[in-house]
């Protein structure tokens, strides 16, 4: 009986995959986190070309299976962050490929910003909808070692500069080419309102009725084309307008828009103009989306959610005023927005929101647990429910037979501080990872840095110091700015300020590497504010790097000052 | 946002709302306040009055009005009641004031961009404002949409416009607009006009652009052309303007600028409903009332900068005199907390009769939004913004009790005092949070003390051009 069901199964996946049968691999005796179906408390997945060929209590492993022996493990549907900037470059130069002048680096990043600016567009960089993830995606499989070493296998990808921040793609975290990593492309247009300085728009004013007037635009040139495709004759032509073109789709609701919106105010905002549009919506972020339930549900517009929950980062001073008390409130409340989403009947998923370290995407996912969301519904919004908004729940988000090979074999509790997951598949790819002595210092066990595909990095990354006072020339477009970057470290946090003739810009949660540093910040130029992201790598008292801003990257080099 | 989503919002978040009281307000509440000395800012000072509202709107105003069954009723015995204080320039609730990469910005709406938990908001409740013309800045020509609101603390964003308010644009003359305080950034052009030649030239351009948009619709509307014009969100106001459907309200302190401006607007046929700041407008008081036009002042900030090197004292008074319609405007939301203090020099100099400088921060605004007919005075029929204060509302000793909109209460001293130790209470459980702990180590600055932090009001030296 076994068998034959074993056989049927083969007969079926032999189907769509007649071309070649490679080995395959099954996973025994496992605790197996169906998500669309019960939980199997103990069974056999088999993994075949890529796909989940057969899932059971009763399944018994084919013959020229590698078998992994799933005794005390945990198989989850491969993890998905619903929002990430997973593939992209993040430009910063290679420790020792530029030496300590660092002028590859530098040139690189000029390129990159001249390529911002280049194109036909008759928009502004930040507000050229046509822009696609894709064209900037790598291929590899190492780049995505520490995120998939924590579980992910899928992942939203898209830049997050500008206010159109483009097209995003859904992604596998490995592949040799960045064709074969696609699992759907273009999945969403993304909106941030932000501002671009420098220009119109140069304020949040002018962000919407930027936005107003290009989507008025839009649809004209659509009735213009249908006019002039039926009878051109005495008609002017319409204009080949590719930005523009690139808003068709969404105002035909024929492709979602993300927008990055966490507050109340900016998710009314993002639902008015979705409104005001008929635009398929979905907000990312949704920190405060608690406070809109009835909105939201009754629009069926769905969340992706971060984990990136805002925590204090000012240190005490006795001179200070207090902190607001809605700024308390805000804090204290976001941990519960999960729960009050799933109580609602909100559709939602998590995404890392900017989570530098993957761990932590599940440490806050257990506060979110903490705050009422039942385990289940926090394992669904990290596979099945993201599949789902994403619309490839026929393909991803659940252990069925035919669905794709994502899977993350879980060591203990996933929401618990000795997670480990010794087993990730990503299209049937097996990597693995071997579990470290835990060290002190809170970090799991499985905070992996880049390294080949098993990593065996060491659990205390290898930071480099970097604390001091630097002078920096920041090369912006048609000038060069001076400043001072005063920079604390605590381990591989640092923190200070960066001083420039724009003003002063508070560094929170940024990071030491092994070669250099990496923050983000929100700087303040004009009256308007813009995201920032200063990566660099210092060596020989040197720094040379990358300054990513809505307008494009800024290459920046320093000194320390002695 | 209705009673239950009130009620639920404030469960879920198991919070206590600076100004919760508010949870109780309807679609328009019922009062009666007994025995005040009600300033009508219409028809004089009524001792010892009373004030009915029922549904949000003024029922009754006279002597011995009884309660109807389950009303509400304010004692108000030795108290002054006025009209809710109406502020026709301000900043509150705006995320962005100004649009100041191009001169022309009259595409931008800073309803876009209200933030309805703005605290400021609560404190000009507690100053007795219930209304305010939310206008873009200074820094264009032709600046943003502006909204009118009524300050409905703790409501959502889209209970705050006031129904069927006309809409209104901010127009800036002189030298925010000619960028002369703003310092251009390494490598930026400065923006043109940088003159206040250049000013009215811009001005005039963009309204012979928008008599040909205009023309342009008519056009196709006429099915002379095949295609439709691009609708431009930059002209379309403009239309409203030259169609005496949108209000201008215009930014300047010299009167010579100003002139200009109302020559302009006859020239091309619309009329500019409030002349902002006119700080010397007494030099032309006559030419400001011939054309219906307002003026919406600064009680006093005399010579504060060099564009208002000639106002005077009794500029109001002047404007007064000549048959202006006068208000008077904070431009602040720190001033915005005492416009009675205000209202209460335009009595000390010259004189101005105490109705008439009353109407200067309640009536005489409301007119100048085109209000008039829903608030601004103590009147049969009119919405029930009303202020209780516990003394007459032009000393310095007088304090506002009781704010209310349309008959609900948004604000009262006294449910203020007991909700600091709900609130002390609450402060200090949420600063034990992990999330709302100082970090140990590294941490980044904490916020500079308010006294050190730039206050706001007209911040042309700050290059912020509010």
């Amino acid at each position: 009986m076994k068998l034959k069901l074993l056989v049927s199964a083969f007969a079926a996946m032999s189907l769509f995959s007649a071309a070649a049968i490679g080995q395959s691999v099954a996973i025994t005796n496992a605790r197996i986190v169906t998500v669309s179906g019960p939980t199997i408390e103990k069974g056999t997945v088999v993994i075949r070309d890529g796909l989940i060929q057969a899932v059971g209590a009763d399944v018994r492993p084919p013959a020229d299976a590698q078998v992994i022996d799933g005794n005390g493990l945990s198989v989850y549907p491969g993890f998905i962050d619903s929002l990430s900037t997973a593939g992209l470059p993040t430009r910063t130069p290679q420790p020792g490929g530029g030496g300590p002048g660092g002028g590859g680096g530098q040139q690189a990043a000029q390129q990159a910003a001249a390529q911002a600016q280049q194109s036909n567009s008759n928009y502004r960089a930040g507000i050229r909808p046509e822009v696609s993830v894709v064209d900037d995606l790598r291929a590899g499989d190492s780049q995505f070692d520490s995120i998939r070493n924590a579980g992910f296998t899928a992942a939203v990808t898209v830049g997050r500069t500008g206010i159109f921040n483009g097209r995003s793609a859904v992604i596998n975290l490995a592949g040799d080419s960045v064709s074969g990593m696609l699992l759907k492309e273009p999945y969403a247009q993304h909106i941030s309102f932000a501002t671009i300085p420098g220009g119109y728009p140069g304020s949040l004013l002018g962000t919407f009725s930027a936005l107003r007037q290009m989507f008025y635009d839009a649809q004209q040139l659509q009735e213009w084309r249908k006019g002039y495709a039926a009878n051109p004759k005495g008609m002017r032509r319409p204009p080949e307008d590719k930005s523009l073109e690139a808003l068709i789709p969404i105002l035909n609701r024929e492709m979602p828009v993300v927008f990055n919106a966490n507050t109340e105010k900016e998710i009314v905002r993002a639902l008015d103009l979705a409104k005001a549009f008929n635009l398929k919506a979905i907000i990312a972020g949704g920190q405060e989306s608690w406070k809109l339930t009835e909105r939201l549900k009754s629009q069926n517009i769905p969340v992706l959610l971060s984990l990136n929950f805002p925590k204090r980062t000012a240190s005490a001073s006795p001179d200070a005023d207090p902190e607001n008390l809605s700024t308390l409130r805000f804090r204290a409340e976001v941990p519960k927005t999960a729960a009050r989403l799933a109580q609602a009947g909100v559709k939602f998923a998590f995404q890392s929101g900017g989570l530098t370290a993957a761990n932590d995407f599940f440490t806050n996912a257990a506060k979110a647990v903490e705050g009422g969301l039942t385990k289940d519904v926090a394992v669904r919004a990290m596979t099945l429910s993201a599949a789902e908004i994403l619309d490839l729940n026929d393909r991803l988000g659940s252990i069925e037979a035919g669905k794709i090979a994502n899977l993350a074999v879980v060591k203990n509790d996933v929401f618990a501080s000795d997670r480990f997951v010794p087993y990730v598949f990503v299209d049937g790819k097996l990597f693995e990872q071997k579990e470290q002595p835990r060290q002190g210092g809170g970090r799991g066990p499985a905070a992996q840095r880049g390294g080949g595909n098993t990593s065996s990095a060491p659990a205390t990354p290898n930071v480099a110091n970097v604390a001091g006072t630097y002078n920096l020339s920041i090369d912006a477009p048609g000038q060069t700015l001076t400043g001072t970057l005063v920079l604390r470290q605590q381990g591989d946090t640092i923190s200070g300020t960066m001083t420039t003739q724009l003003g002063v810009v508070q560094i929170a949660g940024g990071k030491a590497t092994a070669g250099g540093f990496s923050f983000s910040a929100t700087a303040e130029v004009g009256g308007t504010t813009m995201d920032i992201t200063f990566r660099a790598t210092v060596s020989n008292n040197n720094l040379n790097g990358t300054i990513d801003t809505p307008q494009g990257p800024v290459p920046v080099t320093g000194t320390k000052v002695p | 946002m209705n009673m239950k989503r009130v009620i639920q919002y404030l469960t879920m978040a198991g919070l206590v709302f600076a100004g919760s009281l508010f949870a109780f307000a309807q679609k328009g509440g019922d009062v009666l306040i007994k025995g005040a000395t009600v300033m009508t800012a219409a028809r004089g000072t009524l001792e010892n009055a009373d004030v009915l509202v029922t549904n949000g709107k003024i029922a009754k105003v006279g002597k011995g009005i009884s309660a109807p069954a389950g009303v509400r009723v304010i004692d108000a015995a030795g108290k002054y009641v006025s009209p809710g204080i109406i502020d026709a320039h301000s900043h509150s609730m705006l995320d962005a004031i100004n649009e100041g990469s191009i001169a022309v910005s009259s595409m931008t709406n800073v309803g876009d961009v209200l933030d309805p938990r703005d605290i400021t908001i609560y404190r000009a409740l507690a100053g007795g404002v219930t209304t305010a013309l939310l206008l873009h800045g200074s820094a264009n020509p032709i600046g943003g949409q502006s909204t009118t609101v009524k300050f409905k603390w703790g409501h959502t964003v889209e209970e705050f416009p006031v129904a069927g308010a006309p809409p209104g644009i901010k127009f800036a003359l002189g030298e925010n607009v000619k960028r002369s305080n703003f310092t251009p950034q390494p490598g930026q052009t400065p923006r043109y006009p940088r003159t206040r030649m250049g000013t009215m030239e811009v001005i005039r351009d963009a309204f012979l652009r928008a008599r040909d948009y205009k023309r342009s619709w008519d056009d196709f509307k006429a099915r002379k052309t095949n295609v439709p014009p691009r609708r431009d969100l930059e002209l379309e106001p403009l239309v409203e303007i030259l169609e005496g459907k949108r209000l201008v309200h215009a930014h300047g302190y010299r009167s010579d600028e100003h002139y200009n401006l109302l020559l302009l607007a006859d020239e091309f046929g619309f009329r500019i409903a409030t002349l902002q700041h006119a700080l010397e407008a007494y030099k032309i008081a006559p030419e400001i009332a011939k054309r219906g036009t307002g003026a919406s002042i600064f009680a006093d900030s005399w010579s504060y900068k060099l564009e208002a090197y000639d106002s005077i004292p009794y500029n109001g008074y002047i404007l007064w005199k000549n048959g202006v319609v006068v208000s008077i405007n904070s431009d602040s939301d720190e001033r915005m907390r005492r416009l009675n203090l205000d209202a209460a020099k335009m009595q000390k100099y010259g004189g101005v009769p105490e109705e008439e400088a009353l109407k200067m921060i309640t009536l005489n605004p409301a007119k100048q939004l085109g209000i008039d007919k829903r608030t601004g005075s103590i009147e049969q029929g009119k919405d029930g913004d009303l202020v209780v204060w516990s003394g007459h509302p032009f000393s310095p000793y007088s304090r506002v009790e009781i704010t209310m909109i349309e008959g609900d209460v948004y604000f009262d001293s006294a449910k203020d005092v007991t909700m600091r130790a709900e609130l002390a209470k609450e402060r200090e459980a949420l600063e034990k949070l992990e999330m709302n702990r100082a970090p140990a180590a590294g941490g980044t600055p904490p916020r500079l003390p308010s006294e050190r932090r730039s206050a706001d009001r007209d911040e042309a030296d700050r290059g912020n051009n509010r």
